[in-house]
């Protein structure tokens, strides 16, 4: 059972920046949306998106979660 | 179905009345039995996410139970009794929950085809005369929703899976669907009287909203939802189901006879 992780962004109201609330494994975008909703349910939110973390592409930094997706110097 | 309104139960002739009455006991006993089928798996499922998943779909389905129990109460009847004094052959469940999910193929069978029959009766229930119903189930659908989009995923995986994972859940669909097409789409007096007075579509109107939701999934398995026939031996009309019942753990669990037990009246 092949998974990745997504991170999951939620706001309370309209208007409100997108937080980032945590995160889930989920074998794709259709059970990603369905885990998230379940998993963080502890709000009631008035939007909630996912991403996969692999499309997170880092800007300052090369260590950390999302280096995986960090622009490799060499082909800068 | 009809323009106008029906503000209470009072306001039907005694055909329809008891239709709807038995529809209102048949939509509460299908989700405590659906609720208590998820929260099997809230250990032992695929992954922690599908896990907490199950048991907040087991969440939602209690929930959408007691709401449902309570409108018990226009017809004159004590929605505490109903919940917990009644026997396994007295509830009206679909009787593809009368035993406990065997495997995730199971599991994700029964979130399809019976969770998919209920969200039909529900959205039929939903757009009637009825107003309780009117007002009160659209949020249990909503929250269907997500029940539906996990159900449809994993249905799809599984399909793409191996050939056992595709055979699993072949056979469990198939042993599922007749026995849940004739109680979601009666074709009794009872179900008769509902729809002449407005309060549901007819068993018609019914299935073909069903097939329109879950037959795209199911032909993903090569299954066509058009030609599967409804079964209906011993048709218990009093009911709206087949003979037997849920088996007697489940039932404990859903009168809660355990804890009530601890009980000091």
């Amino acid at each position: 059972m092949h998974e990745v992780v997504y991170e999951v962004f939620a706001r309370k109201e309209r208007g409100e920046p997108l937080k980032h609330i945590g995160y889930i494994d989920a074998m794709d975008d259709a059970l990603a949306r369905v885990y998230a909703w379940k998993t963080y349910d502890e709000e009631r939110w008035f939007e909630m998106c996912v991403v996969p973390r692999s499309c997170i592409i880092p800007v300052n930094r090369t260590d950390g979660p999302f280096a995986a997706a960090a622009p490799r110097k060499d082909r800068l | 179905m009809s323009g106008s309104t029906v503000e209470t139960a009072a306001d039907l002739p005694p055909d329809a009345r008891q239709g709807l009455r038995r529809l209102v006991i048949a939509l509460a006993d299908a989700k405590r039995l659906m609720g208590i089928r998820y929260s099997d798996w809230l250990l032992g499922a695929p992954s922690i996410e599908t896990g907490i998943a199950a048991s907040s779909m087991a969440q939602d389905e209690w929930g959408h139970a007691r709401l449902l129990y309570a409108m018990l109460k226009a017809f004159d009847m004590d929605p505490v009794q109903v919940e917990h004094e009644r026997s396994s052959d007295e509830y009206c469940s679909p009787d593809a929950l009368d035993r406990p999910f065997e495997d995730w193929a199971e599991v994700v069978a029964g979130c399809v085809v019976i969770d998919g029959a209920m969200s039909a009766c529900l959205r039929s229930f939903a757009g009637g005369s009825y107003e309780p119903a009117r007002s009160r189930v659209p949020k249990m659908l909503a929250e269907e929703e997500f029940h539906w989009d996990m159900a449809a995923a994993w249905y799809h995986r599984l399909a793409k899976a191996s050939e056992e994972a595709r055979t699993r859940l072949r056979d469990a669909t198939l042993e599922m669907l007749p026995s849940t097409l004739a109680w979601m789409a009666p074709e009794d007096s009872a179900a008769n009287a509902l729809s002449d007075a407005g309060l549901t579509d007819g068993p018609g109107a019914i299935r073909s909203s069903f097939e329109a939701v879950v037959g795209p999934v199911l032909a993903e398995l090569e299954i066509d939802l058009s030609t599967a026939e409804a079964r209906s031996e011993g048709w218990d009309e009093s009911r709206g189901r087949g003979p037997g019942g849920p088996d007697d753990d489940a039932i404990e669990r859903a009168r809660g006879d355990r804890n009530r037990m601890l009980f000091v009246e």
